[in-house]
């Protein structure tokens, strides 16, 4: 027969325990999820580098194209024609922004891993947190102005989609060129 | 006489869409990989009339590149332009303080870069 007392201790061991194999499947939950992110990352990279290099070759391969197509006709070249070139030129740019906003991504993904690494290794030590903090500076490591809008725009509380674009050409056109 | 112009971008399509512009227009174009391919072919090639440069680059950059060329008695007042996706302040002031003539933001307008190029080119 049990007196109060140790009812108490006895319900409190248990709870203790119960608490100690929730901690302890929550520590390996986090620890696959973690050994999953590191393995996937260098796959995720890859996947965006195939992206950027089939979209270099479409690009280099257009403009070849329409080198060939136009270079003779240079001098006597319309007015108009010659604007319908120059956007053409301008909307092929694309190639090269999408290549260095995956690679500010691309960036982004080795800080995650390597912090991941580090934590897998045990409590965070110096590394991780120099990783981590290396990670929330993320936004350093953007170029452009639409990169750092976004980032700003997502982390917002009341984010919603779509995302937003860039802004009006005008303005965009206007800030574009200083001659010093 | 065509005169010649030097483009550096570490991205082939860029080089190709700059090279196309200006070559429309009627300059010779000399293509480099980045700032240390670029010093390699003004010391070797033909004498630029002006420059254009990307910023972000392996090897050297593009600030190390304007102050690369801006030691050289050839390029002390050849026009150079920067021509990169950086639009923070800072980075063009540090374009503006190694040398540069001028910062164009990608994606560029060819008829607006060869304005600015008949702008800053010497008559």
């Amino acid at each position: 027969m049990r007196d109060a007392q140790g009812f108490v201790s006895q319900t409190t061991a248990c709870n203790e325990v119960s608490d100690l194999v929730g901690l302890k499947a929550h520590q390996q939950a986090w620890e696959s999820f973690a050994a999953c992110a590191v393995s996937m990352i260098p796959v995720l990279k890859k996947q965006m580098e195939a992206v950027t290099q089939q979209t270099q070759r479409a690009a280099t391969d257009l403009m070849t194209h329409i080198s060939a197509l136009t270079l003779q006709e240079a001098p006597s070249r319309s007015t108009e024609t010659s604007a319908r070139l120059s956007q053409i030129v301008m909307a092929m740019q694309f190639q090269d922004i999408t290549q260095q906003k995956l690679e500010h991504v691309a960036q982004a993904l080795d800080q995650w891993d390597k912090h991941l690494q580090a934590l897998l290794k045990g409590p965070q030590d110096e590394n991780a947190k120099q990783e981590i903090a290396t990670l929330e500076q993320l936004e350093q490591s953007y170029t452009m102005e639409e990169e750092r809008r976004l980032h700003v725009a997502t982390l917002a509380p009341d984010y919603q989609e779509p995302v937003p674009i860039d802004t009006e050409q005008t303005e965009a056109e206007s800030d574009s060129v200083t001659l010093f | 006489m065509s005169k010649t112009a030097l483009v550096v971008d570490d991205s082939p399509t860029m080089r190709q869409m700059v090279a196309f512009t200006l070559t429309n227009a009627g300059f010779n174009v000399v293509e480099a990989e980045h700032g240390k391919d670029a010093v390699n072919k003004v010391i070797a090639g033909p004498k630029m009339d002006i420059v254009v440069t990307d910023l972000n680059m392996p090897e050297m950059d593009g600030i190390g590149l304007i102050k690369e060329l801006r030691k050289m008695a050839a390029f002390k007042f050849t026009p150079i332009l920067m021509l990169t996706t950086e639009s923070a302040i800072e980075k063009k002031q540090a374009g503006k303080e190694a040398g540069a003539t001028g910062w164009i933001v990608k994606p560029f307008n060819p008829e607006v870069m060869l304005k600015i190029i008949a702008k800053v080119l010497p008559a």
